[in-house]
């Protein structure tokens, strides 16, 4: 059997796939073909295939990447309604008023992605509590039906107040459309959110309806062609939640797809922390422009149920209630640019030079000093041996480069290159420190797990700062959100808003409503019964009073102390205090469910007689700051034999990556392949 | 991408920083990555809607003589308040603070804004030797006085806005004095809640007091200092290269305050720019003495006001401390609307202290455009609707009201955004709050009706939000500006709408009000809150046709009015 993934990035089109019988590897990568991405999809299989893979026997197959968000940020969407409640169409473009750019004294607000005139209106009410108060005006729905029709709108989105609790008005609603309007795209709210917030669920059915009829017809297209090409289903796609579903049912609600390739990763992470008896991670990627850190407990990534997309430190963005893996992003990356500020302060990023042009010692005509060049000035890189050797470095180019801040700065060029370095790994640091420490995680008692192709070269460093046990360098991290993908298993999270004491009584609610929960997770995998599935629920409680709330374990057998106990001691966690004696209150009900299916599998490595001597390549200086020019063993990584220690500093190069050891650092292969570095 | 980002690389190094420029950086981060995590702390753990919805609190840490040297605020009325605070905390206690004290105050004529914004002060020490002050200021929900709330409309001195503790030692060696806390508890209306956000407060500072002391045992308290003088410089010099870039001169703008609250006439202010070289000095002299009425602010919170903008001219983007304003020099004489003293009522003084900064915008705007934008709803429009639910208890549901921003000289103004006041502001979800209260909202849209100032580039629409009362006991009071003299337009575009509240009882019966004491209101009544639309900029001959044609398949403005408002529209519609 062969597991197959595919991760569309911004660039490239990643592709692994694992042969379990033979233990056989195929990595490929094509460029994304931006106008249609499945094509940049088929070419990496075409290329798999040149070099063996055989189609037929692909039987799971993962596919991931950008085609949502971009669809989102391209505005490539249809022509879209949105029918609210009475009095309310103007909630979508409201927004929530807020004013982050605080001191622009021309603000403006994020465009709403239905226009005013496509925002109907329809007579029905609810309350708080979902009873009905006016009921659904069936004449105003034909009456929207008729502007629909005339509009020409492609897909129509529903909103009506309070339909968390009570979503009939909606489901009614959307009946009599999509009976009156076969071919136009329908959704509801309820359908994607049980959650409250009338702004935020509104603006998540806008952005779902948005996109559907694209994505409906991107995976219908994707699905031919895998057929076409004899692959095995079912496919799936990667969603944001750090688990994967199938085409069919992420086409009902495509935003739950909107950071797939990112997720990718985190569920890759998790997995190798299981593997490495590590359930607790942080996981840090690092791409050109950007990296990327989350945190990983107890083997489960964290979720994050109010995401905002687009939000910057100027704009408010816009919030979407679909579960997304908890990610903290900042501008740092490879590509990243040093620069020096008005004030004469060393600067790195957020501009990047891409990959094109590049950083300067690519010799594309970058000619700015980024990341990369400074990686290669402190001899971290091997010129000659770069993406394989495909690319060869010019070292020249990267100090006439790092030149132009080592110049004003009055420093040496490796002196200014180590600071370019500690600057980004500063800024990392302190995101680093936002997903652990400021969440009241201590980063002493987790793994640190680094990808991308610029990662491993600053991992070490990282982990040193934050005094984690131990840091990660796993097998591809060049591949590693595809390579995730294949360590996914089906996953669907429903979430309740729910009001109710910490009492006898409002314990019965919840376990009613979780209930509801197990038998909709259970409908939705198509399963009889809950047999094959886990079942992962959590409440969300806060003191009374308290807006905010903090999900903790829920335990059916749990008795009420327990239970405030373990709220309290969540609470005291995050906050760095707690209110015990304080009245409890519960607001929701989260339920991740989880197939149980197999994942990929990593094989143990043999343990073949070793000489260091044949997995040294060579030995290089590299410039490690107080310490200055230093003698570098360079390690293959293909040839390091397992549970062998070795001591930094060193570096181990591999196809993608060069990871750089510390001096006082020790690291070995584990019995399982993975790089780890430990603190001296 | 903004103007942060530019690439920049001086040839010339002839001003060196004196010492090294890569721990100067990375310390910088640490201390805005530390006033960030007060921020998340207070916003997580708070007991109020009026900080988690609204976020009406700052945290800030300042050097040892009370300069602010970081500070994280959703709103910018707390730009400026911090330096004062902790100065009048400095001359209060002088040498006798230790490890682990907290001071509370509250004082709006010690540096604080009114009486609702409690700030608590943690000094930071090295040794036995104070480095620097953590400071958080909070906006408590209710803080006793004449009425729930503590804000009445009408009051006619401070002693009716509730308990004021001007610099009062609440906790000694990490131990909160429990005797302090009974004295609130026994003053306000809504203790759980006062003591609930105290003890987020209380977190936040002590967070910082750890996270500074991590910095000093790292690179020691001397750098941390060096880093704290050179950041407040490095500062100073860049606000100063903007200021000396405009042309030197006098600007004036003039404006009127509708109703103090007491039902006084329209308050006349107005304000002089003076730019001299690097300076920008804004006088006040020549406006009235304070008001009867709660709309008068205290100096410090004038400061605040006049540095709001004199920030958004010299640089919006980069992170606030003491050094920016030095450059900038207020003149005000004592007493007036905008330096009242004992025992003139100030619980609402941002009504106040807005116009201030409205002021300067106004006079700044014709030289600095692309800075500026036409004159807004203005108001925050506060309203308070409490009572008691089904179940008898009292409930107290305040918000701040969104409305129109004026045009801009190169695109229309932005609709149903938060006072310039406010900032990070959200508006109260309707959802969240029937949940609550015993309220149904009706309707939450933009004001079409009230309009906006026609222009080149139109302003923004404010927004018309309906409640209706689901409860026998209850009252509301409210406090809107700009009642009648609406937003200012730019060159020769018109002036916005004005801001008004309706109640409308259930016999058909409308009333209308501005700053209205506490007035009763039934089961059954609407409350209506409109807020009014921007300025325009520029001559409404000049706006695009098409731009009135989208306005119009939108429903923003109706087809006879737009041809009213711009007659070339009706001219290119016949050809």
């Amino acid at each position: 059997m062969i597991r197959l993934a595919t991760d569309v990035g911004g660039t490239f089109t990643d592709l692994i796939a694992y042969d379990e019988r033979s233990g056989r590897l195929f990595l490929a990568k094509s460029l994304t073909t931006t106008d249609d991405q499945s094509v940049g999809v088929l070419d990496a299989i075409a290329q798999s295939e040149e070099h063996g893979l055989s189609t037929e026997n692909v039987s799971f197959l993962v596919h991931g990447g950008t085609t949502v968000i971009n669809a989102i940020t391209e505005r490539k969407g249809v022509r879209t309604a949105l029918i609210t409640t009475e009095g309310f169409r103007d909630v979508l473009e409201i927004g929530r008023g807020n004013r982050p750019d605080l001191y622009n004294l021309r603000s403006s607000s994020p465009e709403p992605f239905v226009p005013r005139h496509l925002r109907l209106e329809v007579a029905e009410r609810l309350d708080a509590r979902g009873n009905v108060i006016r009921e659904l005006d069936e004449n105003d729905v034909l009456r929207c039906i008729d502007v629909l029709k005339a509009e020409k709108v492609e897909a129509v989105g529903i909103v009506f107040l309070h339909s968390y609790v009570n979503p009939a008005h909606e489901s009614r609603c959307a009946a009599l459309v999509r009976e009156a309007l076969p071919e136009v795209s329908v959704c509801t709210s309820s359908e994607i959110s049980r959650q409250w917030r009338e702004y935020e669920r509104s603006n998540t059915v806008a952005m779902n309806a948005f996109v559907q009829p694209i994505i409906r017809r991107y995976f219908r297209n994707l699905e031919v062609a895998f057929e076409k090409k004899k692959l095995q289903g079912p496919y799936y796609a990667m969603q944001s939640n750090g688990g994967i579903a199938k085409f069919e049912k992420v086409v009902d609600a495509p935003l739950t797809l909107v950071e797939s390739g990112p997720s990718g990763g985190v569920a890759g992470a998790a997995r190798i922390g299981s593997i490495v008896g590590e359930p607790n991670v942080l996981y840090f990627d690092v791409g050109g422009t950007t990296a990327k850190c989350s945190l990983i407990l107890d083997s489960q990534p964290k979720l994050d149920s109010d995401y905002k997309l687009e939000k910057t430190r100027t704009s408010p963005g816009y919030t979407v209630q679909v579960p997304v893996v908890d990610i903290v992003e900042v501008g740092t990356g490879g590509g990243s640019i040093a620069w020096i500020d008005t004030f004469g302060r060393l600067r790195v990023g957020p501009q990047s030079a891409g990959s094109t042009p590049g950083p300067a010692c690519y010799g594309r005509g970058g000619v700015l000093p980024t990341v990369t060049d400074a990686k290669l000035v402190t001899g971290v890189l091997d010129p000659s041996n770069f993406a394989e050797g495909r690319l060869k470095l010019d070292t020249d180019l990267a100090k006439k480069a790092v030149n132009l801040v080592a110049i004003p700065l009055q420093m040496t060029v490796e002196a200014a290159a180590e600071a370019i370095l500690r600057v980004a790994e500063e800024t990392m640091i302190n995101a680093l420190k936002l997903v652990t420490i400021q969440r009241g995680h201590d980063p002493r008692d987790l793994a640190l797990i680094v990808s991308g192709g610029a990662g491993p070269m600053l991992g070490a460093r990282l982990g040193q700062e934050l005094k984690v046990r131990k840091t990660i360098i796993p097998t591809h991290p060049g591949v590693f959100s595809a390579w995730g993908m294949l360590a996914a298993r089906p996953r669907v999270d429903v979430f309740r808003t729910v009001f109710g004491d910490v009492d006898e009584a409002g314990i019965a609610i919840i376990n009613a409503v979780l209930t509801e929960l197990e038998r909709e997770a259970v409908g939705y995998f198509e399963l009889p019964t809950e047999e094959g599935l886990s079942f992962s629920p959590k409440v969300e409680m806060r003191y009374r009073g308290q807006e905010h709330s903090v999900a903790v374990d829920f335990k059916r057998s749990a008795s009420i102390a327990d239970l405030l106990d373990t709220f309290n001691a969540a609470h005291a966690k995050a906050f760095s205090f707690d209110l015990p004696g304080s009245a409890v209150e519960f607001t929701a009900v989260h339920l991740h469910a989880e197939a149980q299916t197999d994942v990929i599998n990593v094989a143990r490595l043999g343990s073949e007689k070793w000489s260091e001597s044949d997995a040294i390549k060579g030995h290089r200086k590299v410039y490690l700051g107080d310490n200055g020019w230093v003698d570098c063993k360079v390690y293959e990584r293909t040839k390091l034999s397992p549970e062998v220690d070795l001591d930094g500093p060193a570096l181990v190069e591999e196809a993608t990556t060069t990871t750089l050891v510390l001096t006082g650092q020790k690291f070995h292969l584990d019995a399982f392949g993975q790089l780890i570095i430990l603190p001296g | 991408m903004d103007e942060r980002s530019s690439i920049h690389f001086p040839t010339i190094s002839g001003e060196l920083p004196d010492f090294d420029p890569v721990t100067h950086e990375i310390l910088n981060g640490k201390l805005l990555a530390i006033v960030d995590e007060m921020a998340i702390v207070m916003t997580r753990t708070s007991m109020s809607p009026v900080i988690y919805e609204v976020l009406d609190f700052a945290c800030g840490i300042c050097n040892k003589d009370g300069d602010l040297i970081a500070q994280t605020n959703g709103i910018t009325l707390f730009t400026g308040t911090f330096g004062v605070q902790v100065k009048s905390v400095i001359d209060a206690f002088g040498d006798t603070l230790a490890p682990g004290d907290v001071i509370v105050t509250n004082d709006p004529f010690s540096g604080g804004t009114h009486a609702c914004d409690f700030a608590i002060v943690r000094p930071i020490f090295s040794g036995s030797r104070i480095i620097a002050f953590a400071i958080n200021i909070a906006h408590w929900l209710d803080v006793g006085g004449a009425i729930p709330g503590s804000l009445p409309p009408n009051a006619n001195s401070v002693f009716q806005e509730g308990l004021r503790l001007p610099c009062i030692r609440i906790a000694r060696d990490d131990v909160v004095i429990e005797d302090i806390l009974k004295i609130i508890r026994g003053n306000v209306r809504l203790p759980e809640m006062a003591i609930g956000d105290f003890n987020a407060q209380l977190a936040t500072v002590r967070i910082a007091d750890r996270r500074v002391s991590e910095i000093i045992s790292r690179y020691g308290a001397e750098t941390l200092e060096l880093t704290f003088r050179t950041l407040l410089d490095e500062s100073e010099r860049q606000a100063r290269a903007v200021v000396a870039a405009l042309p030197d001169g006098v600007y004036n703008a003039v404006d009127v305050i509708d109703d103090d609250g007491v039902g006084g006439d329209p308050i006349k202010v107005q304000v002089t720019v003076r730019i001299h070289g690097d300076e920008l000095e804004v006088d006040f002299t020549g406006c009235p003495t304070a008001a009867a009425g709660p709309i008068n602010c205290a100096r410090g919170a004038l400061n605040s006001a006049v540095k709001t903008i004199f920030k958004a001219l010299v640089s919006p983007h980069e992170p606030s401390n003491e050094g920016w304003f030095r450059p900038l020099k207020v003149i005000a004489p004592a007493g007036t609307i905008f330096t009242a003293e004992m025992p003139s009522p100030t619980g609402w003084y941002y009504e106040g202290s807005v116009h201030a900064s409205e002021l300067v915008w106004k006079a700044l705007a014709p030289i600095v455009p692309d800075h500026f934008s036409a004159g807004s709803y203005t108001s925050l429009c506060v309203t308070y609707i409490s009572g008691r639910d089904a179940s008898g208890d009292l409930f107290v549901h305040i918000e701040p009201e969104h409305g129109g921003w004026g045009g801009c000289n190169d695109r229309d103004g932005a609709s149903g955004l938060i006072a310039l006041t406010d900032g990070d502001t959200y508006n109260y979800s309707i959802e969240l709050l029937e949940a609550k209260f015993p309220l149904l909202v009706r309707r939450y849209a933009l004001n079409t009706d009230g309009g906006v100032g026609a222009g080149r580039y139109r302003g923004g629409y404010g927004l018309v939000r309906e409640y209706e009362i689901c409860t026998d006991d209850a009252e509301i009071y409210c406090g809107f500006g700009r009642t009648d003299t609406p937003p200012w337009p730019m060159e020769d575009g018109q002036p916005g709408s004005v801001n008004y509240l309706e109640v409308l009882d259930k016999g058909g019966l409308t009333e209308r009000l501005g700053r209205s004491p506490t007035r009763a209101v039934r089961r059954g009544d609407v409350v209506r809150i409109v807020t009014g639309g921007g300025g325009g900029w520029g001559a409404p001959s000049e706006r695009s046709v098409d731009a009135i044609a989208s306005d119009v398949c939108n429903g923003l403005i109706t087809l006879e009015k737009a041809q009213k408002l711009y007659p070339h529209f009706s001219t290119a519609r016949a050809n």
